[in-house]
């Protein structure tokens, strides 16, 4: 009922307006591109700069930058997307058993959690994609255990701060069970915070896609994703920088997008972060 | 001294956990070092001879207990790739990343917190909306969307500085920053911006909290109230957010130092995982993680430094 | 006072605006009062007055807050001329404030910067106004923090904030706001967040100072009796404007304006129940009178809650693996019994273990050893499964804070349906109408069902925590400092609505508060706790009236009375700081031993170490 407020900054509404053209063009494209339009090569306008034929330039075996970035959009997305929900899946039990219980269920859980944080998420990413062997599922699973540990030390922390809010109490005295009160007490509470935590990891996701595919060990031919576009401009920094620029500007927005958004959804969510008196 | 012995063996118990998560997450691989050694194409008695004699065919638990041991001796192994002992490499490659995580960490520090304290002096107002805005930006580009950027302008463009290349700064120190500028730049641009909002968000809090409505009414100046009473206040907070970066940039310079071929630690580990290198992937994880969770404490001890709360307590 | 003199201060139609999303919004409009040189003026008001926006606006500091001043005169005196704050430029206000000007607030646990120590905190003021060297500076600061009667002043220079207690640290203040000889000392709720012995403390302290130094006086505060201590003239005020002014005897005993009476006819005086047997609903100007006052108490022949020997410890972890180093020993060996449909009130100060003991009785903390029995019942030999099942069903509680007792996400109408289907009270679309019942009970128009809590204020909130209790017909409900954080005027109305409800349906109250003067009204019998321990309890009539125990004796003497006629702020009031109630593991406390008075008045023997005498 409060989240109306988002949308009453400025900051909010281009966010939510980013955030929404990159998923309508993420779902849209594929149903209205021919997917051939993306991968018809054009010999003769290789490395081409940006024309009225090639609105946005070719790269270099001629293909169309306009339309491998719109469709590149659904990889990118459908990944990150994916990722958040799995660490989701598996961060929002973790966190909230490990701050509803307590005691020793804690100690291991988060002893387990702040270990797995000293590893840079990228790293463990690569090296999980580079174990998994890396393809489109794997990287998925790849950047979704990598944010895993954030996401239940985030979720442990508000479930313990909730737990121990007079509102449960009294809930509890109130003859409630103990999956009464985590399921209509406890997770309502929190979700503000999971959800959004979940825009930022969003945009994380994202540009962990975008590195991992940039290195080779995310996505693979013959999906187009920005990352990929990206590591295929390297060798043509020189001659085509477009190459490079076009899918850089198409993650730089949609990350952007996401965590002005974000940005607005915690100002909206929780007046602590606001910056007024 | 029981808060320090405290941490000292919750390390050590951290370490040990980390070890046993990179062993078992590197050991998911397909394929042993044994293959790696001998080729796919080796003759199958050969390779269960090799096997057998490096002790590929112990349980798991043996072979963890092994690798472990041969870790805390200092006998890390042998490189698959570079057929070289794995000890030595990392110590070297490392002091090459650290340039870099010392120089980016610099410029981001000391860029990011007069901006954000500067934007949190004037919250809501342009200056802030100018400030806030263009640190969202920097946070929502790619890494190596800023190194790609400082190469086709820095070195392709102006041909100030060089765009690849590691030299070692015990032969060359001029060489050596110079090379090290661009890939620390394309690091530290997107640290910047992430401090600049934590700095930013911290101030604000602190500027609205009450011991500041006291300096100010004592007569003091807006300039001590803010970057003294407020600054002092805001040193533990953004020096935290800066050490849990150092984990953040451990990841970010697998790919810039790929980008500028910059012959440092993650460009090492990006090589090990490309080729499979299983002894020096194991090595090379540990050590990173390792190292972040060190820094990580000792900017823990430090805030203990600079709060009294902590110090005296 | 001497009103020919020509007031150091004279606010004249000050007008505030604060900039809000739609628009400006008045924080403060028509305001006009003086201040004469040695005088005190109170202001006060509920919250939202604008009271504190005032004060704010002499110092200039409301625009830090996003305030402006939007009209009016701030004359200010000031070597002999009158100038106008309003219009003075920073520098200028930079050198009055803390010179010309010192001010203290609220909460002394966040007013100094914690990562500096006392010594730098007191000086700079010093050396920027008066442009002393650190040593003349640090002189002067010892010379301050004997002023205000700290103990070791040389070792408090060196210290930290937080190694000093909150009392301390509010002297600390004064003493830094004293620094520079103000001639106006502007006091912002200075006592609100103390404990009541330290409050008697402070006031005392700034009664001294006024009187030594004879600088001026501004206090804001919306505790009446404070005002009847401290005041030489009152201003009152409601929603951002003045409403009445005058000297203090005057308005307390002729208030002119109807909401001035009405706000003192909410207040409780200590002492108004003398000879009184039963407990008394609160006077309310305006509204109707309570529907029935509780009976008075009988002996308690078959008391409902029996409580014997009653120890909670909650362990200290620290060191390696997180083991127990040590006992917060926060209830010590209690002892007491509730009669039906009657009310216990157990007072004391924070940190004396009278709220860990309510939570203990409904083992929302599991006591360490005791006896509590609800009607025959063992509540401690209850499995976590019967203790939902049975002993929530006759025992609730009421939580202090009406904006953290109802889950935000969940609707009035469900949030109180919750006990009922638990429990079986009805089912199906009885559940409705007695959800319905209980917000007529609580005097909450029906259509507030649908609604979620932000959409009420912190009365009404209360009101839907007291249906909730009541869902169950419980015979017993503990109220944890249920009416603390509302305005005095709701307050009334939510105590008179709950001596309502127990004379109407028997219940009975554990209650649980601080408020000397609000016990003394709804209490039949009074259990008074310090640190741990009972340290007397019987009926209200022999505790207020004959108090035995010494630390009762002080307790009631540090408690300011809301009448000017009778000022018991003293200089020498001298109270023990609270001892830590952490002990070592193998600490094993003495019994409470008692000494019977009367029938019913029991006494702690000695102070079983205690160290209030």
């Amino acid at each position: 009922m409060k989240v109306p407020a988002a949308f009453r900054s400025a900051k909010g509404i281009v966010g939510a307006l980013v955030v929404l053209t990159v998923l309508a063009v993420a779902i849209l494209a594929p149903l209205l591109i021919p997917a051939d339009w993306a991968t018809r090569m054009d010999m003769r306008a290789r490395l081409a700069p940006p024309s009225w034929a090639h609105p946005l330039g070719t790269d270099q075996l001629g293909r169309d930058l306009l339309f491998r970035v719109l469709l590149g959009a659904q990889t990118s997305i459908f990944i990150a997307v994916a990722a958040v929900m799995m660490s989701i899946v598996i961060g929002l039990p973790l966190g909230l058993i490990s701050g509803y219980v307590g005691r020793t269920t804690d100690n291991v859980l988060m002893r387990l959690v702040d270990t797995l944080l000293s590893f840079p998420a990228l790293l463990l990413a690569l090296t999980i994609s580079a174990v998994l062997g890396p393809n489109l599922q794997n990287t998925i699973i790849a950047i979704g255990i990598a944010f895993t540990p954030f996401l239940a030390r985030i979720i442990r922390g508000e479930a313990l701060r909730v737990a121990q809010m007079p509102y449960v109490e009294a809930a509890r005295t109130a003859g409630n069970s103990d999956w009464r009160l985590i399921t209509l007490h406890v997770l309502p509470n929190i979700m503000p915070a999971v959800i959004v935590q979940a825009t930022i990891s969003l945009a994380f996701a994202i540009l962990a896609e975008a590195g991992l595919s940039f290195l080779g060990l995310g996505t693979q031919p013959p999906d187009a994703s920005w990352g990929l576009m990206i590591q295929a401009s390297r060798d043509y920094l020189d001659r085509a920088p477009w190459t490079a620029l076009v899918p850089g500007a198409a993650v730089a927005m949609t990350v952007l997008g996401l965590n002005m958004f974000g940005d607005a959804l915690r100002d909206a969510l929780d007046p602590r972060a606001r910056g007024e008196a | 001294m029981s808060y320090l012995l405290n941490r000292l063996f919750s390390m050590v118990l951290t370490l040990f956990l980390i070890s046993a998560i990179t062993f078992a997450v590197t050991n998911i691989l397909p394929g042993d070092v044994a293959m790696m050694i001998m080729g796919t194409q080796s003759n199958p008695e050969a390779l269960a001879g090799l096997r057998e004699s490096l002790g590929l065919n112990d349980p798991l638990l043996v072979q963890y207990g092994r690798w472990i041991g041969g870790m805390l001796t200092g006998d890390w192994g042998t490189s698959l790739v570079f057929k070289e002992p794995i000890a030595p490499l990392l110590l070297q490659k490392m002091t090459a990343s650290g340039l870099l995580v010392l120089f980016s960490m610099t410029i981001a520090l000391t860029c990011a917190i007069p901006l954000g304290v500067w934007a949190a002096v004037h919250a809501n107002r342009w200056q802030d909306t100018a400030a806030s805005s263009t640190a969202m930006l920097g946070v929502s580009l790619p890494d190596f969307f800023w190194g790609i950027m400082l190469i086709l302008l820095f070195a392709r463009g102006l041909g100030w500085l060089p765009s690849s290349g590691f030299v070692d700064p015990a032969d060359d120190f001029g060489g050596a920053v110079r090379h090290a500028l661009l890939p620390s730049l394309a690091l530290g641009l997107g640290l910047m911006a992430h401090l600049t909002r934590m700095t930013r968000a911290t101030m604000t809090g602190i500027l609205n909290q009450e011991f500041i409505r006291v300096a100010r009414a004592k007569g003091l100046n807006e300039s001590t109230v803010v970057w003294r009473y407020g600054l002092a206040n805001a040193v533990g907070p953004v020096m935290t957010v800066a050490g849990l970066q150092i984990g953040y940039l451990f990841g970010s310079i697998i790919v810039i130092e790929s980008l500028f071929n910059y012959t440092g630690m993650g460009w090492l580990t990006y090589q090990a995982l490309l080729n499979r290198d299983i002894p020096l992937i194991q090595a090379s994880v540990f050590v990173i993680a390792a190292v972040v969770m060190l820094s990580n404490l000792i900017v823990d001890l430090l805030y203990a430094v600079v709060d009294p709360r902590i110090r005296l307590s | 006072m001497a009103t020919d003199q020509t007031p150091l201060v004279s606010i004249d139609k000050l007008r505030v605006e604060f900039r809000g999303e739609d628009g400006p919004i008045v924080g403060v409009e028509d305001v006009s009062f003086t201040i004469a040189p040695g005088e005190t003026v109170c202001v006060v008001g509920e919250s939202g007055s604008g009271k504190s926006v005032t004060s704010l606006s002499l110092m200039r500091l409301v625009e830090f807050g996003g305030g402006k001043i939007t009209g009016g005169r701030l004359s200010f005196s000031l070597n002999g001329k009158q100038i106008d704050l309003a219009q003075t430029g920073s520098e200028t206000m930079q050198a009055i404030r803390g010179d010309e000007i010192g001010m203290i607030f609220q909460e002394p646990m966040t007013s100094l910067n914690p990562v500096f120590t006392v010594e730098r905190q007191m000086t700079d003021g010093l050396r920027v106004h008066r442009g002393m060297s650190r040593s003349q500076a640090r002189e002067r600061a010892l010379e301050l923090l004997r002023q205000v009667r700290i103990p070791e002043p040389e070792r408090r220079l060196g210290q930290y904030p937080h190694e000093l207690s909150g009392g301390m640290r509010q002297r600390v203040m004064i003493a830094m706001a004293m620094a520079c000889e103000p001639r106006l000392l502007i006091a912002d709720e200075p006592t609100t967040a103390l404990d009541v012995t330290i409050q008697a403390e402070i006031l005392a302290l700034i009664d001294r100072l006024k009187r030594d130094t004879g600088m001026a006086v501004l206090f804001i505060t919306h505790d009446m009796a404070v005002v009847a201590q401290m005041a030489d003239r009152v201003v009152v005020m409601y929603r951002g404007r003045l409403v009445e002014e005058g000297p203090v005897e005057r308005i307390f005993a002729a208030p002119q304006e109807a909401y001035t009476r009405k706000l003192l006819a909410a207040v409780p005086r200590l002492g108004e129940m003398r000879g009184k047997p039963a407990p008394e609903p609160m006077r309310l100007v305006g509204e109707e009178p309570a529907r029935a006052a509780p009976p008075p108490a009988d002996a308690v022949p078959d008391p409902l809650l029996q409580v014997s020997n009653l120890t909670t410890r909650y362990p200290v972890k620290g060191g390696l693996f997180r083991r127990t180093v040590a006992n917060v020993h926060a209830v010590e060996d209690v002892s007491f019994e509730i009669g039906r449909g009657q009310t216990l009130a157990l007072v004391g100060e924070s940190g004396c273990g009278k709220s860990s003991c309510g939570r203990s009785i409904l083992r929302l903390s599991e006591p360490t050893s005791g006896e509590i029995l609800l009607d025959r019942t063992d509540i401690r030999a209850l499995s976590a499964r019967d203790l939902r099942r049975r002993a929530w069903r006759d025992m609730q509680m009421v939580f202090q804070d009406p904006f953290a007792s109802l889950n935000p996400y969940m609707r009035l109408r469900d949030q109180v349906a919750e006990p009922i289907r638990n429990y079986r009270i009805e089912t199906g679309g009885g559940v409705e109408d007695r959800v319905a019942d209980l917000f007529d009970r609580v005097e909450l128009p029906r259509a507030f069902m649908s609604r979620f809590p932000h959409e009420l204020s912190g009365g009404q909130r209360q009101r839907v925590a007291i249906a909730r209790a009541l869902a169950v017909n419980p015979k017993l409900i503990i109220a944890d400092e249920a009416v603390s954080a509302l305005d005095v005027s709701v307050q009334a109305q939510v105590l008179n609505l709950m001596m309502e409800l127990q004379a109407e349906l028997g219940v009975s109250y554990l209650f649980i508060s601080h408020d000397m003067a609000v016990v003394e009204r709804v209490a039949h019998r009074v259990g008074v706790m310090y640190l741990g321990r009972l340290v007397e309890i019987g009926t209200r009539q022999q505790v207020f009236e004959n108090p035995q125990h010494s630390y009762t004796k002080s307790l009631l003497s540090a408690v300011p009375v809301a009448d000017p006629t009778q000022r018991t702020i003293r200089e020498d009031l001298k109270f023990r700081p609270i001892p830590s109630p952490v002990f070592p593991l193998d600490h094993t406390p003495a019994p409470s031993v008692y000494d019977a008075i009367a029938p019913g008045h029991r006494v702690l023997r000695g102070d079983a170490g205690l160290g209030a005498d």
